[in-house]
This record gives C-alpha cells, sequence and structure tokens, in this order.
C-alpha cells in the first residue's frame, strides 16, 4: 500500500537531518521556493489536500483565504496545530517523533505559499519528549539555512483540550484563557494578535513535502474523489495491534481493522469510533464504510483526526458515553453557558444511570439536553458534549434501558 | 507599573531573568505568558497569588488576567505537586485498558490520594485526559514524559527508583 | 467617515429599517422588540457567552446569536419563531440548572433576568434531578457589594467592567469549565470609585448592594427621574424611594439610587459617592421655622418673612449692603439661583456672595464621571453672571467686625471655615441659616429656616457643560421645609411691602 508519511519509518535515524536529507528531504522545499506562492497553493488545490486535523477542510482553499499583502499589510504567521489530545489520537506524536524534519520542510513550504516570515509549533505541554526532539530538529533546520526565510518557534501548550481548536489555540498562544473565538473573522484574515494566520495540523503540513516533490495530481490520485492522498490512523483500544496505520483515504474501514490485527481474542466487535472519541460510533454493519471525510459524513459520523478506537462486544455503552462526556465536561472551557452547564449535567445522568439511579425519563433527558446544546454554542467542542450521550444512545438503546432498574421512576 | 524587581521577589535572580526572556522570546511580550507561568510551576511546583502577581508585573498585565490564566489550565496548580508529578490517563483506550486499576495502584503504592503529595514531597500523581498514547494503554507520563502502559510493577519500580 | 446606510431587514415578519452593521438585537430594541439576553450589555460588548439571544436567520442551518448578527438589506430574523423560542428556552434551561433557586431572599427578585425570561420564554416543567454545584454564598466583594457565586451565571459583565470601564480589574472568572467562578483576584477588594455599577449591570441576584440588601422588596418602591446633585456632571439617576412601608427601611424614605441612562452625561454609570449620598437624606435634617436668639420660637412662614425682612431693613439702614454677607453653596437648582439673583442682587444690591466650591465641597475628579466640584450647579450661577468672594476675605472681614448680617444657605461653614466658624459666627448680629440638614452648627445662628432636599422639590440643574437638566419630586417635603426658591421670594415679598408701606407712608 502507498505510504506517504510513514513511508521512511524504518530508518532508525530519520529524525536527523542528515538522514532525512539523504532521503531526499528538504528539496520539495527547495523546489517549492523557487515557484510563486500562489503557484504552490495551486500545487495543493490540484492534490486535494485536506484539513487532518479534523476539520477536512481543503487545505489550498484555506491559503487562499489569507489576504493579500496589499489589502492587509504587515506580517501573517504559520501556526502548526500540534496539540493532539483528542481522546484517540496518537499519530501526530508519532509523526512528531520519528520524523520531525518532515514537519518543518512542510511548515516551511506553508510559509512561503502565504508569505509568512515567522512560524510557530504550538505542542501540547505532555509531549515534552517530542518537544526536545523538535527543538533539536529546528536547532538543525536553522544552522542548515532552511529558516532563513522563516523562522520557526515553539511553544507549549498547558494541558487544556480546548486548546487544539484554531482560535483557542490563538488564544493560548497570546497568553490568554483558551477560550474559542467566534468567527468572523476566521483566523486566515485575523489571528495571531489579529494577524492573518494560517493554522494547520502536524499530519495536514506533513504531507506537503510529497505533494511538493510528485506534484498535486500524483497526490490527488492516491486517494478517493477530493480526498486527496493518505490518512494516518490511531488505532487503539479493543485490536490486537495498536498503532499508527497510514493508508489512502477512502480505504475501507474492514481493512484498516484488519491492518490493526483485527478485534482483541477473535471477539465480536460492538463500535468503532473512527476519528477521535468526539465522534459518533460505527458499528459492525459499517464495517465496509470508505474511510474518507465525505464518506464517513454520509455514514453519519466525522473522520476526525484518525482516532479510531475499536470496541469489542464487552463494552457498555453507557459506561464509554459516560467516560466521554466526563472527558468533555472536563475539558469544557466554561465560557459558553449551554456546554458549560450541559455537559456537566450530561455526566451526571451518565454516572446516575451508572450507579443504578437511572429513572425512564433519563433517557429523553439525554436527548433532549443534548439537542440543546449543539448547534447553539460557541465551538466544536460544545457541539460534541451535545452528540455524544446522543449518538451511544441512538445506536445501543438497550445498553441504556438495561441501566434503568424496574421500579424506578 | 514597573517591570522593576520588587524589594523582595518571589523567584532568583536567575528566574527573574528567565520570566523577563519569555517576553521577548515572541514577536509579542503576551505571547510567552503560558511558558512564563510553565517555568513557575516546576520551579515551585505550583502558582501561588505571590508568584503570579510577580509574572503580571514583569509582563504588564493585569494581576486578575495571569490568575484567571493560571487557574484555567490543568497543567498549572494552585497547590504544591511532587517533585515527581505522575499523570495516568483515564482517557477511553487507557479507561478500557484498566486505568481505574492503574488509579487505584498509585494510590496504594504511594500512599496518597489523587493531587495530594506524599511526605517527602517527592511524588503526586493524578488522573489526566488522553495523553496521545492510545496505543500504550494504560498510559503513565512523569513531568509530561510518557513512561509508557503502566503495571503494577512499573509503578513499583518508578516509587522506588526515585526514593533517592 | 461615510454616512451609515439605513437597509430594511425583516423582523419576525416585518420590515423594519436600521443601520446597517447594528446589531440585530440593538435594532430590534429600536423596533421595540426585546430579545433576551444577559452576557451582552451596549456599553460592555457582545461575548456572546450566555446564547440566550438566539434568534432564527432564514437560510442558517442553526440558531444565531442576535448580538453577534449585524444587519445586512434583506436579513431575515426571527425571535419569536417557535423555533427561536425554543432556543431561547433551552439556553435559559441550562443558566438555571445548577441556579440555586433562592428568589425569595434573594434582592433581585423582581428585577431578575432569570426570573423574567422564565415568565416570557420559559415556562418549562424542570428535569433537573441532580443536586445543584455549591459555591460561595457570601463573598464580601468590598464596601458595597456582596456577591454570591451560585447565583452567578458567569456572563462576565462585571468582570468586564473592571477590565475595560475602571481598569481596576478586581473581579475575573477563575477555574475552568462547570468549576469556573467568579470571585475577585486574591487579596483584592472591588472598592474602586464606581464599584456599585457591577450590581445593575448584573443581570441576576450574583452582585447585590449591600445597603440595599434585605430591606425592601423592589416592587415596593417608586421610581422618580432626577439628577445626582453629587457633582458638578449631574448624572441622570432614578430615585428609589419606599414610603408605604417605613418598617421596611429602617424609616429611610429613599432605598437606593440608580443609573438612569443618558448618553451624553454619564452613559450607564454613577460613581459610588453620588449612588450612596442618599444615606444621609432623612438624617439631620430641619422641619421648622424656628428663631433661636434672642429667644427660641417656632414661627410660621408668613411671621418669619416679616419679621427677617425687618431686621434685614433695620440693618441695610443701618450698616449698609457691604455689611449684608450671604454664603451659598452650589446646590441651588436654577430656578433658586433666579430667586437668589432676584432678591440679592436686583432687589438689596449686595456685594458680598460667597458661593465657591473651594475649600469644602471639592474632591477627587477623574476621567470617568467624577468632577472636582462636589456641588451639581455653580453653572447656573456663572450662567446669571453672579460673581462670588473668596471666604477668606470673608472670614477677614467677618473678624474685623465689618459684617452685621450673615445668610448661610445650604453651606455648612464649619467645613469651610472649622473651627473658627463657631467664633466667627457669632460676630454678626443677625444670622441666618437656611438648609435641608440642621449641619454642624445649626444651633448656633438667629433663624433656622428648613429647605427642601433635591428630592423633595423639582427644579433643574445645570452641570459643568451647560447642560439644563430636569429633576422630580420623589417625596413630601419634611416639616414646613420649602425650596430655597420660595424662601428668597417670601423674604424678597416681605422686603417689598416693607417698601411699600414706607413709601406710603413718605
Amino acid at each position: 500500500m502507498t505510504k506517504i508519511l510513514t513511508k521512511h519509518f524504518d530508518e532508525p535515524r530519520l529524525h536527523e537531518l542528515e538522514t532525512y536529507r539523504r532521503l531526499g528531504g528538504y528539496e520539495a522545499l527547495q523546489k517549492a521556493r523557487a515557484m510563486a506562492p500562489a503557484a504552490v497553493t495551486a500545487e495543493v488545490k490540484k492534490s486535494n489536500l485536506r484539513g487532518l486535523g479534523g476539520a477536512g477542510f481543503p487545505v489550498g482553499m484555506k491559503w487562499e483565504t489569507v489576504p493579500p499583502e496589499d489589502k492587509v499589510p504587515g506580517p501573517r504567521y504559520v501556526v502548526v496545530n500540534a496539540d493532539e489530545s483528542e481522546p484517540g489520537c496518537f499519530k501526530d506524536r508519532v509523526l512528531l517523533t520519528r520524523a520531525p524534519h518532515q514537519l518543518l520542510e512542510g511548515l516551511l513550504i506553508a510559509a512561503h505559499a502565504v508569505g509568512a516570515k515567522e512560524t510557530f509549533i504550538f505542542l501540547r505541554g505532555e509531549y515534552q519528549n517530542q518537544y526536545d526532539i523538535l527543538e533539536k530538529a529546528v536547532q538543525e533546520a536553522d544552522a542548515a539555512g532552511w529558516t532563513k526565510a522563516a523562522s520557526i518557534s515553539l511553544m507549549r501548550g498547558a494541558g487544556a483540550y480546548i486548546s487544539g481548536l484554531d482560535t483557542a489555540l490563538l488564544e493560548t498562544m497570546e497568553g490568554k484563557k483558551a477560550w474559542p473565538r467566534q468567527p468572523p473573522p476566521f483566523p486566515t484574515v485575523a489571528g495571531l494578535m489579529g494577524k492573518p494566520t494560517v493554522v494547520n495540523n502536524v499530519e495536514t503540513l506533513s504531507m506537503l513535502p510529497f505533494i511538493l516533490r510528485e506534484g498535486g495530481e500524483v497526490f490527488a490520485k492516491i486517494g478517493s474523489a477530493r480526498n486527496g492522498g493518505t490518512v494516518l490512523f490511531s488505532v487503539s483500544g479493543h485490536v490486537e495491534k495498536p498503532g499508527v496505520y497510514e493508508v489512502p483515504m477512502g480505504s475501507k474501514l474492514r481493512d484498516v481493522l484488519a491492518l490493526a490485527g483485527g478485534v482483541r481474542g477473535g471477539r465480536r466487535l460492538k463500535a468503532v469510533i473512527p476519528g477521535g472519541t468526539s465522534m459518533p460510533p460505527l458499528v459492525e454493519k459499517d464495517l465496509d464504510v470508505a474511510l474518507d471525510f465525505d464518506a464517513v459524513r454520509a455514514a453519519g459520523t466525522f473522520l476526525g483526526a484518525g482516532g479510531m478506537i475499536v470496541l469489542d462486544e464487552s463494552a457498555d455503552a453507557v459506561a464509554v458515553a459516560h467516560n466521554i462526556e466526563r472527558f468533555l465536561s472536563h475539558e469544557s472551557c466554561g465560557q459558553c453557558t449551554p456546554c458549560r452547564e450541559g455537559a456537566a449535567w450530561l455526566e451526571r445522568i451518565l454516572e446516575r444511570l451508572l450507579r443504578g439511579g437511572g429513572v425512564p425519563e433519563d433517557l429523553d433527558n439525554l436527548k433532549r439536553v443534548g439537542e440543546n446544546i449543539t448547534g447553539k454554542v460557541i465551538c466544536a467542542l460544545g457541539d460534541t458534549v451535545g452528540v455524544v450521550a446522543r449518538a451511544w444512545l441512538g445506536k445501543f438503546p438497550d445498553d441504556f434501558k438495561a441501566k434503568i432498574p424496574r421500579g424506578n421512576s | 507599573m514597573s517591570a522593576q524587581a520588587p524589594v523582595k521577589s518571589p523567584f532568583s535572580p536567575e528566574q527573574e531573568k528567565i520570566l523577563t526572556e519569555w517576553t521577548t522570546r515572541y514577536p509579542y511580550p503576551n505571547m510567552g505568558l503560558v511558558e512564563a507561568l510553565r517555568s513557575v510551576q516546576d520551579w515551585h511546583r505550583m502558582i501561588s497569588p505571590e508568584t503570579a502577581s510577580r509574572v503580571a508585573e514583569i509582563f504588564h498585565m493585569p494581576f486578575s488576567h495571569v490568575w484567571g490564566v493560571a487557574t484555567f489550565f490543568p497543567a498549572f496548580t494552585m497547590k504544591p505537586v511532587g517533585k515527581y508529578r505522575i499523570g495516568s490517563c483515564r482517557g477511553l483506550s487507557c479507561w478500557l485498558a484498566g486505568s481505574d486499576a492503574m488509579e487505584a495502584c498509585l494510590e496504594k503504592t504511594l500512599g496518597v490520594k489523587a493531587r495530594a503529595v506524599t511526605p517527602d514531597g517527592k511524588f503526586s500523581w493524578e488522573p489526566m485526559e488522553c495523553l496521545g498514547a492510545c496505543e500504550q494503554a494504560p498510559a503513565l507520563q512523569v513531568n509530561d514524559r510518557l513512561k509508557g502502559a503502566a503495571t503494577e510493577k512499573m509503578i513499583a519500580t518508578l516509587a522506588e527508583e526515585r526514593h533517592d | 467617515m461615510a454616512t451609515p446606510r439605513h437597509v430594511t431587514f425583516q423582523l419576525n415578519g416585518r420590515t423594519v429599517e436600521a443601520e446597517e452593521g447594528r446589531l440585530v438585537i440593538d435594532a430590534a430594541k429600536d423596533a421595540g422588540v426585546e430579545i433576551p439576553h444577559y452576557c451582552y450589555h451596549p456599553a460592555l460588548g457582545n461575548p456572546g457567552n450566555c446564547r440566550m439571544c438566539v434568534v432564527e436567520v432564514a437560510g442558517a442551518p442553526k440558531p444565531q446569536v442576535s448580538c453577534r448578527l449585524a444587519v445586512r438589506e434583506g436579513l431575515d430574523v426571527r425571535s419569536d419563531s417557535p423555533a427561536a423560542k425554543r432556543a431561547q428556552a433551552s439556553a435559559l434551561e441550562l443558566h438555571l440548572v445548577n441556579h440555586p433557586l433562592d428568589c425569595p431572599v434573594c434582592d433581585q427578585s423582581g428585577e431578575c433576568g432569570l426570573q423574567d425570561y422564565y415568565m416570557t420564554v420559559g415556562r418549562y416543567q424542570s428535569q433537573a434531578r441532580e443536586d445543584k454545584e455549591h459555591k460561595s454564598k457570601r463573598v464580601e466583594a468590598g464596601p458595597h457589594v456582596m456577591l454570591d457565586q451560585e447565583r452567578c451565571i458567569l456572563c462576565t459583565r462585571c468582570t468586564r467592567f473592571v477590565d475595560d470601564v475602571t481598569k481596576t480589574h478586581e473581579l475575573g472568572i477563575f477555574g475552568r469549565g462547570h468549576e469556573e467562578r467568579l470571585d475577585l483576584a486574591p487579596d483584592k477588594v472591588l472598592d474602586n470609585a464606581y464599584s456599585g455599577n457591577v450590581v445593575d449591570l448584573c443581570p441576576v441576584g450574583a452582585l447585590t448592594d449591600r445597603d440595599f440588601r434585605y430591606k425592601v422588596r423592589v416592587w415596593y418602591l417608586d421610581k422618580t427621574d432626577s439628577i445626582c446633585p453629587g457633582c458638578a456632571r449631574g448624572c441622570s439617576i432614578s430615585v428609589h424611594t419606599s414610603t408605604k412601608r417605613p418598617w421596611h427601611n429602617g424609616g429611610r424614605r429613599v432605598a437606593r439610587l440608580k443609573p438612569r441612562y443618558n448618553a451624553a452625561v454619564n452613559g450607564h454609570w454613577i460613581c459610588d459617592e453620588g449612588r450612596y449620598s442618599y444615606k444621609s437624606l432623612d438624617e439631620n435634617r430641619l422641619g421648622k421655622v424656628l428663631r433661636l436668639r434672642p429667644s427660641r420660637e417656632e414661627l410660621s412662614w408668613e411671621v418669619l418673612a416679616a419679621e427677617l425682612a425687618g431686621r434685614l431693613r433695620g440693618g441695610l439702614a443701618a450698616g449698609g449692603p457691604e455689611g449684608l454677607a450671604v454664603a451659598a453653596s452650589g446646590a441651588l437648582s436654577n430656578e433658586d439661583w433666579a430667586a437668589f439673583k432676584a432678591l440679592f442682587v436686583d432687589a438689596l444690591k449686595l456685594p458680598r456672595l460667597y458661593f465657591a466650591a473651594d475649600p469644602d465641597q471639592v474632591g477627587e475628579q477623574d476621567e470617568l464621571l467624577r468632577r472636582r466640584e462636589k456641588v451639581p450647579n455653580l453653572k447656573a450661577a456663572e450662567a446669571l453672571g453672579l460673581r462670588g468672594g473668596s471666604f477668606d476675605a470673608l472670614a477677614a472681614d467677618l473678624a474685623a467686625g465689618k459684617i452685621w448680617g450673615l445668610w448661610v444657605i445650604e453651606r455648612d461653614l464649619d467645613r469651610v471655615w472649622g473651627r473658627r466658624a463657631a467664633e466667627l459666627l457669632a460676630k454678626p448680629e443677625l444670622t441666618v441659616y437656611q438648609s435641608p440638614f440642621k449641619g454642624a452648627l445649626g444651633d448656633a445662628y438667629a433663624y433656622r429656616l428648613p429647605a427642601t432636599a433635591y428630592v423633595e422639590e423639582e427644579g433643574h440643574f445645570t452641570n459643568f457643560e451647560g447642560r439644563v437638566q430636569a429633576y422630580r419630586r420623589a417625596l413630601d417635603p419634611i416639616g414646613a421645609a420649602r425650596p430655597d426658591a420660595a424662601i428668597f421670594g417670601l423674604v424678597a415679598a416681605a422686603l417689598e411691602g416693607i417698601r411699600s408701606r414706607e413709601g406710603a407712608a413718605a
């Protein structure tokens, strides 16, 4: 199977500049820098590269919304979102550990395309090992002169999941609470310190060296319609071989599951969360769903950031929903009321169900409260709060009903 | 407000220097705030009103702003943590892999509840949200460094090795 | 700047005209439609965190917050559709899920955004079974403000006020998610000069007024438009009085003062000095017309006027107008000043008038509202061409025995001259004191005349910018008290009577 990002992962010293260069590293950057910025963007548009941090927004289109210098003079920035913290996702950690220069090269290509002279990598604070690796890689890139045209600075977060949302990330970078902004304006128009800012995920940017080297069309052909190239899945949970797997966009769920060795102990599959715990689950009948942004969407959930968690028949949907809502409640930033109050409320209803204190009205209430949150909040985390409990209840009503002791009312 | 060191700073001269450096590391001084608070948390194992207040002076920010940021982010604590701050992941994959048992094991082995510090000041532990290591479930970290999948033996070794 | 373009848009099926780009929530208000909201405040911005002002917008996949939605041509907005009302009700339900619902003991009851919107868009049956989250219910935020964290809906109006308006930063939202709370920053006290405003702008009962706490239910209050007499700014205020149940407020008739929006003068705010000035309004009051010297006797206004006019006439004949001094205060209304001028300048032609705010009626000035002159209406005296002398010179002349008569209006000379005042007051043969309040030297004069306080009369003040503003009568006068203008008029008429009788006799 075609590999792009993990192609050279059997090279033990891939994280060092020397090895990366020997394998053709930074040639794409040289090529890009010889091109007009608009031509780089055009190549990326041709590639059908989508934002792999979860939103799936076409990358070239996002770059094009950065206003031209004559309209908005002054600096523009590129920020790498390396605040990977969606439960189930760990592919960025692996990319940062194994192929930091691939990211740096991609970042510098993006900087050239949008005219940024300063770039930042915002890394979750818990990735201290990766911080050290990146620090060293940036030093190597500096020494080799790659960052003369655009500098790279590192910054660490402080443990808030919401910092991974682009506008909350920018707030964090500005030394504020990670309270999401409410676009418009979008970051590409007014982002970091009000300057035009492109925020892209680690995996997204890491794709750019291949696209520039091989051409956008080659990349596009690897994937499915409107979903170019490959995608990394972080597979965990009840599988034999958890890990990161790179597959072409549009591969079948069944195939990714097979790469991970299938359900552990040959047990029966109960559910697969395709993109991280914020996404509604798929079930056995969905095994032939093609894994790209659009097909997964059509199947009623989201590809997200490819954080695939597999659950076998032993899993209890109520306990799973509780774990996720508890997480979201803990990570709710507290800015807007429906999410702040609603997440805690849902968590407590689910907790009561698990304790055996459920009443029949709880099921309607989970649904109703969820509906009252989703679509009425500031950010995507809030939308998710209202979705998760409803999704698990919708797919596994029997698990929920079983939590309501007879006679409770 | 002045950035001149007060008569009595809660920081050493070297630490004052580092904090001031965070105001110049990025294009705008305020961009260094979260990193500066990380430094304070590292040095004092907590952030107090006194230290946050000094950071506010250095950054020319209202104290309430700095205190708001400090109390917002989970990495910052208003009570001390141990020299070794152990994080036990309770994300879905780690929970499926038995994170509850690892939390119980940490409590038993270290003899303290979550977020409390061992009497010698060496250890504290806390449940954490997804550490981004779901393939190594149930994941454990010490001072922001991933240690891999936790086992009772690993926790026992960890507690022993660092009791120097 | 380009002139704003006016466009038309649809609001609840009506065609409404508004400035392009105006926030829908404001444009709706202009058109008489109130869209529920907590966090939005026209002077504090639109963070959009309460999600109460959601409206349905044709073509939009989900409800939009009208505090962040700009009016544009052809926009089709519904704040009253079933979907919009459902969205508003659901936001309210989430505001209330952890609210203590302690309305029976909450001072905000009757003027609470949670109660009001429950009645207009809520009306749901609560489905909350979980226990409420507990937080601190009694935080003494400052000398004037009490904080109840459980009632707080975290709308951030108050934190934006202390961050953006006073820039004093005492309050903050600390913590995160459902553990977040409004609190004082450690070691801070909410004691800025405008702290009371957070009580007004808090849409719920989280920030209450310690002076008003547990005193009167708001529905028992009568409200009268007035002007704060606390300084030369002349902020628009509303006087809230409690007269029907005197046992509710320790007998004090004024229960509180609230700012009244006035874009040109004070915006939405007033200062604490002005706000809490009401507390002394019923204290140390004068209600009787008294002669104290040589013999103490309560007089009718008619007898007083005749007697005083006679003594003034005698004094003027013997000692001349330069021996009669009048010390007044900038607290007089435009009407009072006019009568003052008619009596003392036009009729009596007195050269000795004293009313400068210095030294006793000045205080702090700032960039927000407070003016240095702590009296409301010196500007009116200036506008009438009145000129005042220096109190130092007056003191010297009194000490030198050059003054035979001294008439003091609404001014406590003890605060002008300190301990010397009593000694100086003993010098003239005729002393008149006219004021709502007894003051430190109220017993030291020959005559004591009760004047009404501003809440007991109507009139106008001219503020430091020359803006003439009306204040209305909120309360009945105490005892025989009359407005200063009326007192001047009585004496003027009595003097005129004497003059015409003398003229007739001659």
